[in-house]
């Protein structure tokens, strides 16, 4: 229980201070004394809030999905002949800056929620793939074997020994995924996504400190979030589930 | 080359190269191959493979991705060798598809009409760059080989962009408004990235050190340093603006030196700092992973503590270490473009620009350097750690 608490602990201060933010104006009103409007108000925090979440979440469902099935796919008898390009594709695609990615989505998709959309599921989806490839490759061919022998099917193998073996390298690939994915997603609102980039990028625009440090901040405190729920899974799954021997 | 029985059983056909090349014909005929626009604003109308390059051309494409389908299933045994030669030669000849197209389309009677490339452009560049991968990887090639196709086919691009034909290409036109200013684009991102990737290194190898010598300071600097990358780049720049600007309107002399809340003093304050995991991380484990026995037989050979260090343990360490330096240089080339925000130029600068004018163009003239950059980085330090890779003193 002592697991969660952080993650916990962290998830009322970031929606606490999103909802409560106007209460911080007098603080707000010493750092950027010069300016009328202090507290960002093109939109509400806790609005801006659920909608980087659910960008976020959105891309990391459909990157998962996309990038486990491919990875089983390529390490597969049949689609073994796509291994080598797959797992080359997935460590050049690394290789390109996400800002260039988000950049490039925009001319293809035009602006708004689509290209981020697009540009998050495709950069999300290699640090995925690659693990998974990592994973189900990391696999001793002794403990395949010996599930074939105990007179597992195919499938049963993937599912009842492969998959809960490569689970855990699965999950620190999706964290990866999902640690840039925040970063990226913040950027978009450059690209006329409403997350909360917003408030930063408004106040770039106009010399306003106060709304780049509500939106630097809250942008933070939901990175830190995010990263300390995904450090309790891990541990979680570790205490399950402890495959000692078993990868190569 | 005869084809004889048991070589042909031995040669597989290959199923990747089929695939990747019709995906290739299929897109090329279906999407547009460019568009040609009367301005920068106005939006272009498109041109199918047909309508762009004539029957010659288009048949010319066809039959190229046709050949490769046909050489990738005949059990030839150097059909790879042949294959790399055709997809390498496509990809260099590519923007003279470009060259075509303008010549065929462009109206003669307005200088601000352009012409840029249309998604079957792109589609057509991409699986031909995932054939040529795939091929270099079936033929097992060399660093130095793949270098030297990835110069030639640059060479080749660089050189027919600038060719007279091409000056009406949205992109070059965009490059030739920027004039100077790319330049200078060009070095600031240079600057901004390796300036935080050397300052950064120097700083990992004295926390290195130090977490070496005293097992104390292991978990707080592994902690402090991963804590700093989970925080996302425009939450630190922002996060910097309001302790930098405080301190320079407090210290005068930092404002003559040009330190301000916004530009490239928090810019190259964040590059550094981000860099710091990925450095501090492999140095560490690199040098921590040098078998003691080895160290013990450089002592034993009457070496002082020094020379074992720099003779022994970091020519071991540094394919490690440099690893970490290609890992933190491409993710520095990528966080500069960020900066642009701050106002730190480089190719962010015209990226972030582009996409306030809703000038696509001006946003590939930034987020296509950006990526070559990011990709010659990968390659250059990737060889340049498998050169130092001592070949037998590790087993």
């Amino acid at each position: 229980m002592r697991l969660w608490l952080p993650p916990a602990l962290l998830a009322v201060v970031l929606c606490g201070l999103s909802a409560a933010m106007p209460v911080l104006e007098p603080l707000f009103r010493w750092i950027q004394p010069d300016k009328q409007q202090v507290i960002y108000d093109r939109g509400s925090f806790l609005f801006l809030l659920q909608n980087h979440l659910l960008l976020v979440v959105i891309s990391a469902a459909v990157g998962t999905f996309a990038a486990v099935a491919g990875g089983i796919l390529a390490t597969r008898p049949a689609g073994r002949d796509f291994l080598p390009l797959v797992s080359q594709v997935a460590s050049i695609g690394q290789t390109f800056p996400p800002v260039a990615v988000l950049a490039l989505a925009v001319p293809v998709l035009g602006f708004g929620e689509a290209p981020i959309l697009f540009a998050l599921i495709l950069y999300g989806l290699l640090p995925i793939l690659r693990n998974t490839l990592a994973g189900l490759e990391g696999i001793n061919p002794a403990v395949r074997e010996a599930a074939t022998g105990m007179g597992m099917s195919p499938l049963q193998v993937l599912v009842r020994v492969e998959l809960p073996l490569a689970g855990r390298i699965i999950l620190a690939g999706i964290r990866t995924s999902v640690t840039i994915n925040i970063a990226t997603a913040a950027i978009g609102s450059t690209i006329g996504a409403r997350t909360l980039g917003d408030p930063v990028i408004a106040g770039l625009v106009n010399g306003n400190t106060a709304y780049v440090l509500q939106g630097a901040i809250l942008i933070g405190l939901l990175a830190l979030t995010t990263d300390s729920l995904f450090e309790a899974l891990e541990r979680t799954w570790d205490r399950r589930f402890s495959p000692q021997g078993a990868m190569a | 080359m005869s084809v004889t029985g048991p070589v042909a059983s031995r040669i597989p056909p290959n199923r990747v190269i089929p695939a990747l090349a019709l995906s290739a014909l299929v897109l090329v005929w279906l999407l547009d191959l460019g568009t040609i626009q009367p301005n920068r604003i106005v939006a272009g109308t498109g041109h199918g493979l047909l309508s762009s390059l004539g029957w010659i051309g288009a048949g010319l494409v066809t039959a190229v991705l046709a050949a490769s389908i046909v050489l990738s299933m005949v059990p030839l045994a150097r059909r790879y060798l042949l294959l790399l030669g055709l997809t390498g030669l496509s990809l260099a000849a590519l923007p003279l598809l470009l060259e075509v197209f303008a010549s065929r389309h462009l109206p003669e009677d307005s200088p601000y009409a352009r012409s840029s490339m249309g998604a079957g452009f792109w589609c057509l560049l991409f699986l031909l760059s995932l054939m040529l991968i795939e091929i270099l990887g079936r033929l097992k090639t060399r660093r130095s080989l793949q270098l030297m196709l990835l110069v030639f086919v640059c060479g080749s691009w660089l050189t027919l962009l600038r060719s007279d034909g091409l000056e009406s290409l949205s992109l070059v036109r965009e490059f030739n408004g920027q004039g100077g200013q790319f330049r200078q684009a060009l070095w600031t991102h240079l600057a901004l990235a390796f300036g935080a990737v050397s300052i950064s290194a120097v700083l990992a190898f004295v926390l290195a050190l130090k977490m070496i010598r005293n097992t104390a300071w292991r978990r707080p600097v592994l902690g402090a340093v991963s804590f700093l990358q989970t925080i996302p780049s425009l939450a630190v720049f922002g996060l910097l603006i309001a302790p930098l600007s405080a301190l320079s309107s407090a210290f005068p002399v930092l404002q003559s030196l040009g330190i301000r809340g916004i530009g490239w003093a928090p810019a190259l304050l964040a590059l550094i700092a981000y860099s710091l995991l990925p450095m501090v991380r492999n140095t560490f484990v690199a040098l921590t992973e040098v078998p003691e026995s080895l160290a013990d037989a450089g002592r034993g050979m009457g070496m002082t503590e020094g020379q074992v260090f720099f003779q022994v343990k970091l020519p071991l360490a540094l394919p490690v270490i440099i690893e970490g330096v290609r890992i933190t240089t491409i993710q520095a080339i990528g966080l500069t473009a960020v900066a642009a925000l701050i106002g730190a130029g480089g190719f962010g600068s015209f990226i972030f620009q582009g996409l306030g004018q809703a000038a696509m163009d001006l946003v590939l003239l930034g987020a296509l350097p950006t990526i070559a950059l990011a990709l010659l980085a990968d390659a250059l330090l990737t060889m340049l750690a498998a050169s130092l890779k001592p070949t037998s003193a590790r087993s």
